[in-house]
């Protein structure tokens, strides 16, 4: 101790006075900039996220707390006890404290397993699932398309399928707001991942087993769409690997699953006979032609069979020869399916056939002449 | 072989000519060469994040042609960053100093060592020639199969075969490394160097060393088995033919997660030696650190499934409260680091400034991965940007503070002459603003729900924040040109550096700048774990 | 080294606790107890414990996963019975040669310990030829490294303990090699101790692995 305590005092004076400069300019910054609220996840909208949003702030609140104590020791540290002019002689050497060892085991441990069995009392609610859930349905994720097949309430029986993911286009996985949804996950490729940020949850789409879990959407929701997306990478198709969670009043969605079942068992009406459709298959993401060749002017037709496992969707779309402008785009088949596309006529030129679910695996060249 | 071209520069120092260093079995020539080529292997590796981050700055593919060949830059990105450089980097400093702090002339197995660090670059080389063989893995740096089997849009080319064998290269690289540290440790130690008097950097290693024995023969049994089903028609890990995915995973992350801590706690025990020196202060709480780091080694095995709470495949609970558990021996060390500093004197030497960028980094590090260690709320983070942010809080934030921290600390021992005080501070502050700059944001893009590992996006949410992150990341790979020049500039003019010009404790600093061949002339005497302190101050110090 | 026994004890930290261990002056060589190359040796196999820890993990992983094990096509093929139990009593003598040798070496009987040296490396090589006429048995009944998880787990656990018996011959052959020349003697003989602790772990490996593969039921 070499310096006088008026000496020190004043230092310390200092060295408050330009912490609490550094602090408060920062928080400034990080309030104003709206970054505190960015610190937080995405608006929670089913029941099990309300409650992971809950925890996640309270864990916010110690991890905040015990930051701002830690960094603000280490920052005092570094202000207050610079080393001066006037220290020439070594300060106290102090090797330890049991008494501060014990004392900073076991608060944290204390405080560690508070969050632990409030994080165990949230996971047994939000990884509940039920025997008797309102609504069944098996989410197919395969390489790098998501479809949705409706069951019975029992789960044994499919209803129909969904296989477009996209509301814009038309589909999506509908469900009913306020009504307790089972959504099961099977794929017949990779891993992949259910991910809806705002249910603040997702679950691995294991190949080889079924996952299960259950979400209740809040019951003011209903007409909102929410954007989902596969989160485990599953190959050079990951990112696209996109889908919509469009929820529907219950009365809407009855509505609405009534009416797709209905249309699931219509037949499709027979072609009408004169009509030549050229044949194409696809087998391990491969087409087994590259060039396909029509007349000019001419409506066309093409029997498209799936020999991929069930969850592997591909389809066959038309579009310019630079391979990305679309042309005439057509609705996926699922793998063990068989279809007949129809095509409207094209001008004389080349083109490029395509499987818009692997486009840097499957297109051909179609000429038209 | 890319870890001799700095030879020349280093002749000077160290009479010989290539050949030399090419044949030495000298523990700290070769602790230098794993520097250097863990040092080339880091510029490698951040070019491939700069390659990440440029596609990742505005929606759309700009950068790369295809999502394959973004899969492949992350993939070796990870790979490159994990395998080829914290971790031998950190070896390479275990190598230098170990001999040195104990007391030892030179590692247990001279020649084993050499063979360690010739595997390094062996590995890097087949692992990098796969971008001319048809392209890299892209399955990540986890390879889960079955995307790493060989099948229809899993990893068809050769790519994965020569990642799985670099990978079991390095492997035996650092098992061996293991065995040669844990022999050095208990055999060779000087009379009087006791167990309890060993610098805390000779602990962590120890530690480390232990897990590595342990964790990497297991991955490289998994891979073994991942090669198996690739080339010979096995069925380990492809549910299509019988397989199991998760199993994979079980036996990775049984590795992988010992691995994390394999790449944090030796930058623990460098950042341990440097704040006492310039808090002129003893280490706080001794014992109570070597405790911490053993119960953190203990803990790393039974916390692996943390990183699959998603697969619905593991038991949660349990793995939880491991998880939580584990930040109690890490803030048993944020205590004592502070206390060490605690009314000391301070100074702020490059180092010491690096070894406090690590403490306010390696904070945030983990404080932001005891949020997944709760089950629900990992669900919400698991495999977004927020995971991203957390891992390079720690491992940058972490870890390579901790390298730099240790370079500008044992470079005048190494080379005889001081790095610039100036050109090192510069590095530091534009280093510090540029991970802040592209990792806090991450925080909340993945708050915000962006996965990881996606080449692009389409939420305009995201855009803002990830152009951040951008910036940041060219902001790190300048703050390296000011350290490369530095390195330069000092290794031919550096101000002569002296025996200890930090007035340090610890034993590699009783003996001349360079080290002669087999380290000490004569030993001082060790009565306690600061032997040059006792030197210094007799017996008043205490 | 007459200091390091009680330097090797550990102590409490600073001078309070451990000033009266007076520094020793002895020099930098190993300290006293197990030499440095069984110490490597016995890390070395620790490690090798684990490698065949995650490939064990993987078969009871697999085979809890499939059922029934065998599957119904091979239910007898793995007889305990066969050649196998011959291969495995070789392995079992082998291991006790080497440890005659071993303890030949240590009391300074050459000629006893290049005679069972050599007995034990022409065993380990009969291991290996039985090993591979089993294989070309078991080829012909069908089971192969593709043959579904059964067959894939078996030929990776006794392909890879296949692997390590060879490299302990070669070792054993280096021990052979540097005993012809003249080398070893009852002080100097670490290198027969390391090979001769492989060859032992090596051994019991193929115990467990016999046990879990053919008699498990």
């Amino acid at each position: 101790m070499s310096s006088s305590p008026r000496k020190r005092s004043t230092s310390a004076v200092r060295a408050i006075a330009l912490l609490v400069i550094v602090v408060a300019a920062f928080c400034a910054v990080f309030f104003y900039a709206g970054w505190w609220d960015a610190m937080f996840p995405v608006k929670a909208v089913t029941s099990q996220a309300h409650q992971v949003s809950e925890l996640y702030t309270v864990i916010m609140a110690v991890a905040t707390v015990v930051f701002l104590l830690v960094e603000g020791l280490i920052i005092w540290s570094i202000l207050r006890y610079r080393r001066r002019p006037e220290d020439t002689e070594l300060p106290p050497q102090i090797h330890g404290s049991n008494v501060l060892e014990v004392i900073w085991t076991v608060i944290p441990t204390a405080v560690v397993f508070v969050l632990f069995v409030m994080s165990l009392n949230t996971l047994n609610t939000v990884d509940a699932v039920s025997k008797t859930p309102d609504v069944q349905i098996r989410a197919v994720a395969g390489q790098f398309q998501w479809q949705f097949d409706y069951l019975t309430p029992d789960g044994k029986t499919k209803l129909f399928t969904e296989s477009t993911p996209l509301a814009a286009n038309g589909g999506g996985l509908v469900v009913p707001a306020g009504l307790n949804v089972q959504l099961s996950l099977t794929s017949p490729d990779v891993i992949h991942s259910f991910y809806v940020p705002r249910f603040l949850f997702k679950r691995d789409v294991n190949p080889g087993m079924v996952n299960r879990f259950e979400f209740t959407i809040d019951p003011t929701e209903a007409g909102q769409t929410y954007r989902g997306q596969c989160a485990e990478l599953c190959g050079i198709g990951h990112w696209t690997m996109q889908f919509d969670v469009v929820v529907k009043l219950p009365s809407d969605f009855a509505a609405y699953v009534k009416e797709r079942t209905a249309a699931a068992l219509v037949t499709p009406a027979p072609r009408p006979s004169g009509s030549v459709a050229l044949e194409l298959k696809a087998k391990d993401i491969q087409y087994d032609k590259k060039d396909l060749s029509v007349a000019a002017g001419q409506a066309f037709a093409i029997h498209f069979t799936n020999s991929d496992p069930a969850g592997l969707a591909h389809d066959v779309d038309i579009r310019q020869s630079d391979g990305t402008t679309v042309l005439q785009d057509k609705p996926t088949t699922d793998g063990g399916k068989d279809v007949t596309y129809d095509y409207t006529a094209l001008k004389a030129g080349t083109y490029t056939f395509i499987c818009s679910v692997h486009p840097q695996n499957m297109s051909g060249t179609l000429t038209v002449k | 072989m890319a870890t001799t071209t700095i030879a020349p520069a280093t002749a000077s120092t160290y009479r010989g000519g290539l050949y030399e260093w090419l044949t030495t079995t000298d523990h700290k020539k070769i602790g230098i060469m794993y520097i250097i080529s863990s040092f080339i292997f880091f510029l490698i590796g951040g070019l491939l994040a700069l390659g990440v981050r440029t596609e990742l700055a505005q929606p759309g593919l700009q950068f790369v042609s295809n999502e394959g060949i973004y899969n492949q830059l992350f993939t070796m990105h990870a790979t490159v960053m994990i395998f080829l450089f914290v971790i031998p980097m950190l070896a390479g400093f275990g190598n230098y100093v170990v001999p040195l702090m104990i007391g030892a002339p030179d590692m247990a197995f001279p020649r084993i060592n050499a063979l360690s660090l010739w595997l390094l670059p062996l590995g890097g080389i087949l692992l990098l020639s796969s971008f001319l063989l048809g392209g890299g893995a892209q399955a990540g740096w986890t390879s889960y199969p079955p995307l790493s089997e060989d099948r229809p849009l899993g990893s068809t080319g050769y790519g994965q075969d020569l990642w799985i064998v670099s990978l079991i290269l390095i492997g035996t690289s650092s098992i061996l490394g293991s065995i040669n540290f844990l022999v050095t440790i208990f055999k060779m130690r000087a009379p009087g160097m006791t167990l309890f008097r060993m610098p805390i950097l000779v602990w962590t290693v120890l530690v480390t060393s232990v897990l590595v024995l342990m964790a990497t023969p297991v991955i490289t049994s998994a891979l073994m088995m991942l090669f198996i089903d690739r080339n010979y028609g096995g069925h380990f890990f492809d549910p299509a033919t019988g397989g199991s995915a998760v199993l994979y995973q079980n036996i990775f992350w049984f590795y992988s997660h010992p691995a994390v801590y394999v790449m944090i706690l030796p930058a623990m025990g460098m950042i341990s030696e440097i704040l006492p020196v310039f808090s002129r202060k003893p280490l706080f709480g001794y014992k109570a650190f070597i405790f911490a780091t053993a119960a953190i080694g203990a803990l790393g095995f039974s916390v692996w499934a943390h990183h699959m709470f998603t697969t619905g495949a593991v038991f949660l609970p349990f793995f939880s409260l491991m998880t939580f558990l584990i930040a109690v021996p890490t803030g048993v060390k944020f205590f004592n680091w502070i206390s060490t500093m605690w009314r000391g004197q301070l100074t702020f030497s490059t180092p010491m400034i690096f070894a406090l960028g690590f403490l306010t980094m390696f904070l945030i590090g983990g404080i932001n991965g005891a949020f997944s260690a709760s089950v629900p709320v990992d669900f919400a983070l698991h495999d977004t940007y927020w995971v991203v942010a957390h891992l390079h809080y720690v491992l940058f934030g972490g870890s390579v503070m901790g390298v730099f921290a240790g370079l500008y600390y044992w470079f005048p021992k190494m080379f005889g002459r001081m790095l610039d005080e100036t050109l090192g501070k510069v590095q530091f502050i534009i280093m510090f603003i540029g991970l802040n700059l592209t990792f806090f944001p991450m925080h909340m893009v993945g708050l915000a729900g962006m996965p990881r590992r996606i080449a692009d996006y389409a939420n305009s949410g995201w855009t803002d924040l990830n152009l951040l992150a951008t910036i940041g990341s060219f902001t790190i790979a300048v703050s390296m040109l000011p350290f490369i020049w530095n390195v330069f500039v000092s290794l031919r003019s550096g101000k002569i550096a002296g025996d200890n010009p930090w007035e340090a404790n610890t034993l590699e600093w009783a003996t001349s700048s360079p080290p002669p061949p087999y380290n000490f002339d004569h030993l001082p005497e060790i009565r306690s774990e600061r032997p040059l302190f006792d030197l210094r101050h007799g017996k008043t110090g205490h | 080294m007459t200091a390091d026994s009680h330097a090797l004890t550990t102590t409490g930290h600073g001078p309070a606790a451990g000033a009266d261990h007076g520094p020793a002056t002895a020099g930098h060589e190993s300290r006293g107890g197990i030499s440095n190359p069984i110490l490597g040796m016995l890390l070395f196999i620790t490690s090798e414990v684990m490698f065949f820890a995650g490939l064990f993990g993987a078969y009871f992983s697999t085979r809890a996963a499939h059922s029934p094990w065998p599957p119904d096509k091979f239910a007898g093929t793995l007889n305990p019975l066969g050649l196998i139990l011959i291969a495995t009593i070789i392995l079992v003598i082998s291991s006790v040669t080497c440890q005659l040798a071993v303890n030949a070496i240590r009391r300074g009987d050459r000629k006893a310990f290049m005679r069972n040296i050599t007995v034990t490396f022409i065993l380990g090589i009969v291991f290996l030829i039985m090993q591979m006429y089993d294989y070309s048995v078991l080829f012909g009944e069908g089971l192969t490294m593709d043959a579904g998880p059964f067959g894939t787990t078996y030929f990776t656990l006794t392909g890879f303990h296949g692997a390590h018996v060879f490299g302990g011959v070669i070792m054993l052959g280096v021990v052979l090699y540097r005993g012809t020349a003249g080398q070893f003697s009852a002080r100097h003989h670490d290198a027969v101790e390391a090979a001769s602790l492989y060859w032992h772990f090596v051994d019991v490996v193929w115990i467990i692995l016999f046990s879990v593969l053919y008699l498990l039921p």
